[in-house]
């Protein structure tokens, strides 16, 4: 046969031997749901506190203080300028160093819990924490663009009000600057559940690293890594849906004081706006 | 905040020694609402504000007129301390706003929570009307009551109905500012004002952001204003509002004061050459 024919019919039928039934069967196997509950607990955490890092950086390097601009500054600079891979290696290997290795890895956290294997404590951590502080770079300048965007004229307007700064802040400006943040943040949290796969270097057997252990046992890594990459399309296209009915809670125009008055501050705080703000200039920018 | 830090006189430019106003208020009791000296402001190299002094009685309207680029926008916001003025003092009755005095005279900047509770009794309202947008027309007016002066919400509620009616807005006290005209707004900034029982009220060129069409019906409200006994200091290009409202008409231009007097004395008979070019221009 024609080698080049052969080659394009080993690609098609992956020379016959490749095994769907090896799919199905892990798929829904305990370890693999477990290493998904993982991912998606790594995520959601290191999302959380890597926006709450990027709000930090923003009032350091919005700060007076220089020192506190610089330390801000570096910290952008040197997490965003190494791979993330090596900042979850680094933290990982740095545990142990502060004595911190062995009393995490002697809880048996997670086998406590009921999970079959039992994920050292240290190494999620190690992960969790490199994960967050890499987020909190990226969040820094997502926060940034979304306070910046708000309109000088309000926190103005709040002062002349009587309110200070941070009531300014948190009353006036952060709620509408999270309508700006809410998108990119959306596509942060996609990046981050695909990035924890990252952690499996350091076995945390989070999703991608209790397939491995599967493909490793059962010689089987196409299969495993099939069943890991339809669990990551499955929680991608779920977040996604969840993405988009957030935005459009957003982008509702101001039609529904309900949305406002009556609900949960999380309706509050998502459930307004128009596109149009009428406050399209800074109060600040023309002096007389 | 300030890169400068504390504000320093310019070079060359001696400390003036003035006297605190008396804290009893002299002899019938009233301390001026206002009480401005020799207030200077630079932007960088710019010197916008060359030594404004000044008073606004309690009760009194004070128009202050004068060209694009005169300080009357940024003098106002030296009032309640949105600007941070480079020398001179301004007393709020009888009270430094925005610096505490030194012993050896020099200035430092005030607490941000001294600073704040001052300017909650100045009410100001802007240009560009900075209504908070993701709050209803209700939510606006009802908003620093609540979150600074932590007073109960029902009866915050009851006032800022009131004074959504005062400015005709009641039917539109649960629509979001994108949904109102811009005099509309203007005049929901009004009451938002309004609610904190100012004491003093700033008005930043209120109309000039809006439609010709709508400029009456927010003159007509500061108007009322005016006629209800409120201390305003108004920076504005209506000069007939000016003419009919004001007690008192302050022309400024190249950062100081040029003339000031009763209305029909600045519109009839301007005394200073720019003055009489400036109304010329305008009216």
């Amino acid at each position: 046969m024609n080698p080049i024919l052969q080659f394009f019919q080993n690609v098609v039928t992956l020379r016959g031997t490749y095994d769907w039934n090896t799919v199905f069967t892990f798929l829904f196997y305990p370890d693999i749901l477990q290493g998904i509950i993982i991912t998606v607990l790594l995520a959601v955490l290191a999302q959380l506190i890597g926006t709450l890092i990027g709000l930090l950086l923003y009032f350091t390097r919005r700060s007076s203080n220089g020192v506190l601009r610089g330390i801000g500054e570096l910290y952008v600079w040197f997490f965003r300028g190494t791979p993330l891979l090596v900042q979850i290696l680094f933290l990982n290997a740095f545990l142990p160093y502060i004595g911190l290795a062995r009393p995490l890895i002697q809880t048996h956290f997670f086998r406590n819990l009921g999970f079959q294997q039992d994920i050292p404590l240290d190494a999620f951590i190690a992960g969790l924490a490199a994960l967050s502080l890499n987020e909190g770079a990226y969040m820094a300048e997502i926060v940034r663009a979304g306070i910046d965007s708000i309109d000088l004229g309000q926190l103005e307007a709040a002062k002349s009000l009587g309110m200070t700064y941070w009531l300014g802040m948190r009353r006036i400006v952060l709620p509408q600057a999270l309508r700006v943040i809410i998108p990119p943040l959306g596509n942060e949290f996609n990046s981050m559940l695909k990035n924890t796969s990252l952690v499996s270097a350091i076995s945390v057997a989070e999703l991608l690293e209790a397939a491995q252990a599967h493909a490793f046992s059962q010689f089987r890594p196409l299969e495993l890594l099939t069943v890991a990459s339809i669990w990551y399309l499955v929680l991608t296209t779920i977040w996604t849906l969840i993405q988009r009915q957030l935005e459009r809670r957003i982008n509702v125009s101001n039609l529904d004081p309900a949305l406002t008055s009556g609900g949960s501050w999380w309706k509050r705080m998502i459930g307004f706006g128009g596109r149009e703000t009428g406050v399209p200039m800074p109060a600040g920018a023309d002096h007389h | 905040m300030n890169p400068q830090g504390t504000p320093q006189p310019p070079q060359g430019y001696p400390p003036v020694p003035q006297p605190a106003p008396a804290r009893n208020g002299g002899a019938n009791g009233a301390l001026p609402m206002v009480d401005a000296r020799d207030v200077h402001k630079y932007f960088h190299n710019n010197q916008v504000l060359r030594g404004v002094s000044m008073q606004v009685r309690k009760g009194e309207v004070v128009c202050v007129i004068g060209p694009s680029g005169s300080g009357k926008t940024t003098f106002l916001r030296c009032i309640n301390h949105l600007e941070k003025i480079n020398s001179g003092r301004i007393y709020i009755e009888g009270q430094l706003i925005g610096y505490r005095e030194q012993s050896d005279g020099s200035l430092r900047e005030d607490s941000e929570k001294n600073i704040a509770q001052l300017r909650s009794e100045i009410g100001m309202v802007f240009q560009r009307f900075n209504l908070f947008p993701h709050m209803t027309a209700l939510q606006n007016v009802m908003e620093a009551p609540i979150q600074v002066r932590h007073e109960p919400r029902d009866q915050v509620e009851a006032r800022a109905l009131e004074l959504l009616k005062k400015v005709g807005l009641e039917v539109k006290a649960d629509a979001y500012p994108a949904r109102l005209s811009g005099g509309q707004q203007q005049r929901v900034a009004i009451a938002r004002a309004l609610a904190m029982n100012p004491k003093l009220m700033l008005f930043d060129e209120a109309t000039s952001a809006l439609d010709p069409e709508l400029v009456g019906e927010v003159l007509k409200v500061m108007r009322q204003l005016a006629e209800e006994g409120m201390t305003m200091v108004v920076v504005t290009h209506e000069m007939g509002f000016a003419r009919e409202v004001a007690d008192r008409v302050i022309f400024m231009d190249g950062g100081v004061i040029v003339e000031q007097g009763k209305p029909d004395q600045i519109f009839s008979a301007p005394q200073q050459p720019r003055t009489q070019d400036f109304l010329r221009k305008v009216l």
